[in-house]
């Protein structure tokens, strides 16, 4: 991301969440938090806990993001926010808590006519490669509930779509034939058997690595009948090290009623 | 192979709780701007530094980039870090820290330091890496904290040990370890208890006197690296090229002569002195007695001539430092008359001495400009000396010792930097304070270990200053000190930083430390010039 993104990204963030840009320049925001964004980012329990408890009229926050330092005036305070300043790990934080399930429906105009919406379950995530090193793989694969299809990258297909959280009119839901946590198990099911054909040359490469560090260990401690307790340490701490694994995670993902195909333009 | 996969149910968890119940769904914005932050932080290569992305503000320089590429990618997180004073071997563990971090791997990590720069480090991880780092100090929490930095001897102590000793850690940063150096001691034995799944040894020398030092520091990060130890002796005493090869793959050693940059000149001065009559007086007493002493076979006499040995050089610093050890003798000798007639001369002469020659040409140094001024000194008793020296002359100092307490450091380097003009420090003063604040230094007397010099120029001749930097070394003229000066420390080019190798020049010191060999030559020959062609000898073994 690079800063400009940042700026739209957080703006984006603030006015969904109810916050009040105040004031706004290419460079910076001043945002007026709502009680709950300043919950969720301005740590302070004790302040909430209290005016909770006395009734107390809430006063939340002002907060000035600087997105470009070279751009605003010089006095102006605020936080520097960056790529990697805590502050914006804590609002994609943030931001993922609040949308990590949907149910939504494909927006549509169906002029009067009576039409069906059609259930796909659509799952984005992260496959992680992790030894002594490690990768991320993104996924994003959609799954009808009706016939069983499953449309990879799914995501890049209807990012330009539009969703609402209520029917549109004159639309009803098809049943699904597949039910939602069964068309969950098949998506792991086909992960699952993705992996297995992969070729897995990075782990062969740890393991390698694992077993010559672990045989270095052994001639260290060779002598030692009785192997002292920090052999047991090591022998662990090397076994951490470099013992590969595959952790599948999920960012988000949801139910979507979809009017067409959801490859259709 | 397929690796154990781990499918995280959570999610589907609280998903189809969320159908069951028809309750906290997102809309379409939010779903798709959680995507984003989920899809930003992915690293979707094994290989190369995703830290920097995260570090816009930071400058990193290229040596420090590659090391910590090479340690991630080539030394799989375990290395010795081993650049040379200076060169910024903080950044480059906060490098490869934040690299592990952001992609996941560790998450649990104890940063073991000297006390003086426990805040340092602490303020440096926060300030430049954005690594919430915390100090433990009297009452640690060390569970509760994820990224812990302490102190060795804190950290070493019970309760602390046995608590440290059973967390899973992910990552141990160890500073200073050449102070790891000696196995049997009680720091090495603990370190050694700790798991060490990445770890990263920091140590500007990391051989000092013996090779089998960096034996013990590499055993810590990998035992059996380089086979066990009675292996290790006989294997590798000649065959300096292979363990050199082996050594290279565990350890980063960035030098500044190969660092690329364009360093602050180092402007090195010898400032030749003469004593007063008085103190001439003193040292050729000093002197006669070492020659009388040192022709006794038996072992009293070998003792005391050791002891003048010293004496002369305290003599070169301060009557203050030499009446220290002078009374210690004449404690120990009272009994024996003729010893306490010799060592009653000597202190009649100190005495009679007035001036103290060095302590005048520190003054017009320091009151040619209003910069600032780090004296070292080897004796505590010339450090006292030199600050009510300096105090009658209206020029305020603030003393610097190893054993001071870390906030007392830290303290008296705000006073340095904000009140004082001078700086007096000892030599365990030497390590782990950065003063690049300041661009000059007296070498008021000199240590007999050329990495010690180095660690001194290194406080303030390092990254960030800006300054070139004057080094002034005294020697009295017609002394041990101007012989170690003149005939060793110059031959091998020491202050010029230009050999850059010094590791190299003391493996070939496997055997015998580097102060002993100086002070047998100094001891036990019998004239000046034989003094000169042993000296010669031992510059060029050094030199090759």
């Amino acid at each position: 991301m690079n800063q400009l993104e940042i700026h739209e990204y957080l703006k984006e963030f603030f006015i969904e969440n109810n916050s009040e840009i105040l004031d706004e320049s290419p460079g910076h925001l001043h945002v007026q938090l709502s009680i709950e964004m300043d919950k969720a980012l301005m740590n302070r329990p004790f302040y909430w806990h209290y005016i909770e408890k006395m009734n107390g009229v809430p006063n939340p926050m002002k907060l000035t993001l600087i997105t470009d330092r070279d751009s605003v005036n010089e006095d102006l305070k605020g936080e520097l926010i960056h790529f990697g300043s805590p502050r914006l790990h804590q609002i994609f934080d943030t931001a993922t808590g609040l949308g990590s399930h949907v149910l939504l429906y494909e927006s549509v105009n169906t002029n009067g006519f009576t039409k069906p919406l059609k259930p796909w379950i659509i799952l984005n995530g992260v496959i992680s490669y992790r030894s002594n090193h490690k990768k991320d793989h993104f996924f994003s694969i959609g799954l009808s509930l009706i016939t069983g299809e499953m449309i990879h990258d799914i995501q890049s297909h209807i990012e330009y779509k539009n969703f609402t959280e209520q029917i549109p009119d004159y639309c009803f839901k098809m049943n699904p034939i597949i039910k939602p946590q069964s068309g969950l198990e098949r998506i792991k099911k086909y992960i699952y058997e993705q992996l297995e054909e992969e070729d897995h040359q990075w782990a062969k490469v740890a393991v390698d690595q694992l077993k010559k560090d672990i045989a270095l260990l052994e001639t260290f401690y060779k002598d030692e009948e009785d192997k002292p307790e920090t052999y047991f340490h090591e022998k662990e701490a090397i076994k951490e090290q470099y013992d590969p694994k595959i952790e599948i995670s999920i960012i988000n993902g949801g139910l979507f009623y979809f009017l067409n195909h959801p490859l259709s333009e | 192979m397929l690796p154990k996969i781990h499918y995280d149910e959570n999610w589907t968890e609280k998903f189809l709780e969320s159908l069951e119940t028809n309750k906290g769904f997102g809309n379409w914005t939010t779903y798709n701007m959680a995507l984003k932050a989920g899809k930003n932080r992915l690293v979707e290569e094994f290989h190369g530094l995703e830290a920097t992305k995260h570090l816009p503000d930071l400058t990193i320089y290229p040596h420090q980039y590659e090391t910590a590429q090479t340690v991630i990618d080539k030394m799989n997180g375990k290395a010795v870090l081993a650049d040379e004073v200076g060169l910024g071997k903080t950044i480059e563990a906060g490098l490869i820290l934040k690299e592990y971090m952001i992609r996941g791997l560790v998450s649990k990590v104890l940063i073991l330091v000297p006390a003086s720069l426990v805040t340092q480090w602490c303020r440096e991880l926060n300030e430049k890496f954005f690594i919430p780092a915390i100090e433990q100090r009297k009452r640690p929490a060390w569970e509760l904290v994820d990224i812990t930095v302490t102190s060795i001897d804190t950290a070493k102590r019970e309760p602390h040990a046995s608590t440290i000793q059973d967390i899973n850690y992910d990552f141990i940063i160890v500073d200073e370890a050449h102070k790891l150096k000696n196995k049997n001691t009680r720091n090495y034995q603990f370190v050694r208890s700790l798991k060490k799944k990445f770890c990263l040894l920091l140590t500007a020398t990391p051989v000092q006197n013996r090779l089998s030092e960096v034996f013990h520091l590499i055993s810590l990060l990998k035992p059996g690296y380089l086979g066990d130890e009675t292996s290790f002796e006989e294997k590798y005493k000649e065959d300096h090229e292979q363990l050199n090869e082996l050594i290279q793959k565990v350890m980063v050693r960035n030098r500044r002569s190969d660092s690329g940059m364009d360093w602050p000149k180092r402007h090195v001065q010898t400032v030749p002195i003469t004593f007063t009559q008085e103190e001439r007086n003193l040292y050729d007493e000093v002197s006669k007695l070492k020659h009388r002493y040192s022709k006794r076979e038996e072992s009293i006499g070998q003792g005391i001539a050791f002891t003048t040995l010293t004496l002369q050089r305290e003599v070169c610093s301060s009557r203050e430092a030499a009446y220290m050890t002078l009374k210690g003798l004449m404690e120990q000798y009272e009994n024996e008359t003729t010893i306490m007639e010799d060592l009653n001369q000597v202190a009649e002469r100190i005495n009679e001495v007035g001036t103290n020659s060095k302590a005048e040409k520190v003054l017009s140094i320091i009151k040619e400009s209003n910069d600032k001024v780090i004296i070292f000194t080897e004796y505590r008793a010339t450090q006292l000396y030199l600050q009510w020296f300096l105090g009658q002359h209206g020029i305020k100092s603030v003393p610097f010792r190893g054993g001071f307490k870390r906030s007392k450091k830290d303290w008296m380097k705000q006073l340095f930097r904000d009140h004082a003009q001078v700086l007096i420090a000892t030599e365990a003063g030497g390590e782990g304070i950065n003063l690049q604040f300041c661009h000059r230094m007296i070498n008021y007397d000199l240590p007999w270990n050329p990495m010690r010099i180095e660690q001194r120029i290194g406080r303030i001749h390092r990254l960030g200053q800006e300054e070139d930097v004057q080094i002034y070394n005294f020697a009295v003229k017609d002394t041990i000190e101007d012989h170690i000066l003149k005939l060793l420390y110059k031959k091998i080019g020491l202050f010029e930083g230009v050999i850059g190798k010094l590791d190299d020049i003391l493996e070939k010191f496997t055997n015998n430390q580097f102060e002993e060999h100086v002070s047998n030559i100094l001891l036990h020959s019998e004239s000046e010039g034989e003094m000169r062609v042993k000296m010669d000898n031992l510059s060029s073994i050094i030199a090759k």
